[in-house]
């Protein structure tokens, strides 16, 4: 497969004759190795769940953030090279902060994504060029959130698309899960319903065995349009309702 | 003994530039249930000459938000062109327009980012908010800002706030409750009428307010214009 | 800092139907302090005349009381009371003497004819330009505001009642919107036979 690219592999923003962009494909690449996200929307909100590596017993496991709050009313869940997400994270959180500022009210969900999705090209090698990073970011982000235009959740990949979803998976487990998700899906699941529905999906796609400490999870309510990351105890009650 | 011409000529001719120039104009916002009316006088002047008599200072910035601005009138176009740009940028990257509050909340940062060169302009905004009531917003040159019921801004605005206070506010009226609505109970008729009373009474005292009035009523149907005659001497 | 704004105050005078009435609030301060809320401006210089002065207090008290000492002069040697346009004459008089070095003060002068009780409204500047008036005149840190006022709510021949009331709603509604006058107000409905004083009971902030 990559036999025939090393010619084209040197510089991150030259094309190849086939017309492809070689280190972003290898970014989208690093996606697959990081560990499984999935969000689903409802008509009553957005739920995020997320898997945690505990490679060690040794890890606290309250220091692998997975899922971020960006604004009151926007999650954020993320899959591959964590670090990356940072930079990301930090331009999403000050564009929401911003528009509060200059337009006092919420920023959009499609625009926090939007401003983000300019980040990921923003990339470069030459040393006279001055950009925050000199290879693609090697992190997949699914955004959710609720503004006026009600519940909505955006995949973004490192080379800057972004598409809406009823319901998304990222990661390793991503294949499985998007096809268990494509199965399980309808229109008016309840929140409740849906986060059930998302740690059951995680369960099946998980090496390790799930329990409340190695996963993560939020939720974004149409209603009160505010983010709630669950507690331990939170998490525990929704599997024992699995 | 004093020799006058020998000192000055020692003394340094200083040139300076003055960047800004006062225009006149008057400017009133009143904020009805489910309507707002913003109206302005057309006479620009400068000094003791009139520059144009049919010159109003409305800006129809978005379908339900209308800015007054008056002051120095080179301050006034730049400033509403670069809003203009602002709130276009604003509809591309956020697919919608941008709401009255939104509108006021921009005006005010991009005032305030001139903080120490200040566009020398005293504004008015008036629309409809996301409720579908009337509001009207003032500022001061640098960007503080309030929403209010009522408004005079500009170079009448000493003749006419005392008037909104009486007429609108219900002000020495017996009444020492405070008011905690945004808008007057007054009707779109009515408010149009008193609009035009507190302009004639201006251009009656006021040399930079006369010529016309320009009157907006923004309605959730959009934009009305009215025109009214007032004395141009 | 205009000298004329430094104690602050402010004075309406309007003519009504076979009356007049003259009105001022009752603030003395020096710039943003105030230093007395009892300090009216209008003073009563005989049965049918009533001045009102606005500007620096100094000014205002020696004004009045040089011209007190000129009237009473005035009608000793005559014998009769004065009529409002004479005295609006010798307060012009008084002030244009100090053309080079003013009074900082503006008069308003109202009052009626002794004789045919014709009404009478005159204001001048610090140096003693008058202009007689046939509806109204205002002075003070609040002219502005009691312009755009007056300008609206008066009209021709106003009963006693409704004088009172205009002039009452004007000075009020003025001088809330000024810093520098307000904190009470005094109003004199002169008529024929009585001249009625009210003090206003207002917003003291």
């Amino acid at each position: 497969m990559f036999l025939t690219r090393s010619e084209y592999d040197h510089g991150v923003n030259t094309f190849s004759p086939e017309g492809r962009l070689f280190q972003v494909e290898y970014a989208i690449e690093a996606i697959k190795l990081g560990s499984t996200a999935i969000g689903i929307k409802t008509p009553e909100g957005v739920v995020l769940a997320v898997e945690k590596r505990v490679t060690s017993s040794l890890i606290i496991p309250s220091t692998i953030e997975k899922i971020v709050e960006v604004d009151s009313h926007i999650a954020c869940a993320m899959s591959g090279l964590i670090a990356d997400s940072k930079t990301l994270i930090d331009k999403a959180r000050v564009e929401a902060q911003n528009h509060w500022f200059n337009y006092d009210e919420k920023m959009s969900v499609e625009s926090v994504t939007q401003a983000v999705s300019d980040l990921a090209l923003a990339f470069s090698d030459q040393e006279d060029e001055v950009y925050a990073m000199s290879r693609p970011f090697g992190v997949a982000l699914l955004f959710a959130g609720v503004d006026e235009t009600g519940p909505h959740l955006y995949h973004l990949e490192p080379s800057g698309t972004y598409i809406e979803y009823e319901a998304k998976a990222i990661g390793s487990g991503s294949e499985g899960a998007q096809q268990n998700l494509q199965d399980i899906y309808h229109k008016n699941m309840t929140i409740k319903e849906a986060s059930k529905h998302a740690l059951s999906i995680l369960k099946q796609v998980m090496e390790e065995k799930l329990n409340a400490t190695n996963i993560e999870m939020c939720t974004v309510s149409a209603r009160d349009k505010t983010f709630h990351l669950f507690t331990k105890e939170e998490i525990e009650d929704v599997i024992k309702e699995m | 003994m004093f020799d006058i011409k020998t000192d000055t000529r020692k003394m340094p001719i200083e040139h300076h530039f003055n960047p800004y120039e006062m225009n006149g104009g008057t400017i009133v916002g009143v904020a009805g249930e489910d309507f707002a009316v913003i109206a302005s006088d057309t006479r620009l002047s400068e000094g003791y000459s009139i520059l144009s008599r049919e010159n109003p200072h409305l800006y129809h910035v978005q379908p339900h938000t209308v800015m007054g601005s008056v002051g120095f009138h080179g301050d006034s176009l730049t400033f509403n062109k670069t809003l203009q740009i602002r709130l276009r940028m604003y509809e591309y990257e956020n697919n919608k327009k941008c709401s009255t509050p939104a509108v006021a909340q921009l005006i005010s940062t991009m005032l305030y980012s001139r903080r120490f060169f200040p566009y020398y302009v005293n504004t008015i905004v008036a629309g409809i908010n996301n409720e579908g009531q009337g509001c009207i917003y003032s500022y001061d040159p640098v960007g503080s800002y309030e929403r209010e019921v009522y408004r005079a801004g500009g170079s009448s605005s000493a003749l006419i706030q005392p008037l909104l206070d009486s007429q609108l506010g219900l002000k020495n009226q017996g009444s020492f409750e405070l008011s905690r609505s945004y808008t007057v109970k007054m009707s779109r008729e009515n408010v149009v009428a008193l609009v035009k009373d507190v302009f004639t009474a201006a251009a009656e005292r006021d040399i930079y307010t006369g010529d016309a009035v320009f009157i907006n009523i923004i309605t959730k149907d959009g934009v009305f214009t009215e025109h009214f005659k007032l004395r141009r001497d | 800092m205009s000298i004329m704004s430094y104690n602050g105050g402010t004075v309406v005078a309007m003519a009504g139907k076979e009356c007049v009435a003259i009105a001022s609030d009752k603030r003395f301060g020096i710039q943003y302090s105030t230093v007395s809320m009892d300090y009216p401006k209008v003073f009563e210089m005989g049965p049918h005349l009533f001045l009102g002065l606005a500007g620096l207090a100094t000014d205002v008290q020696t004004v009045s009381q040089r011209l007190k000492f000129r009237l009473n002069l005035y009608e000793l040697q005559e014998n009769r009371h004065i009529k409002p346009k004479t005295f609006s004459s010798m307060v012009s008089n008084l002030l244009y003497e100090r053309r080079f070095g003013p009074y900082f003060i503006e008069p308003i002068i109202a009052g009626l004819d002794p004789k045919t009780h014709e009404p009478f409204i005159s204001v001048m500047d610090l140096i003693g330009q008058p202009c007689i008036s046939t509806d109204f005149a205002v002075i003070g840190t609040a002219n502005e505001q009691l312009y755009g006022m007056c300008e609206t709510l008066w009209q021709p021949n106003l009963e006693p009642n409704d004088l009172f009331e205009t002039i009452s709603q004007a000075l009020m509604n003025a001088f809330d919107r000024d810093a520098y006058s307000g904190w009470g107000a005094v109003v004199y409905i002169i008529e024929k036979d009585k001249v009625t004083v009210k003090e206003l009971k207002t917003r003291m902030d």
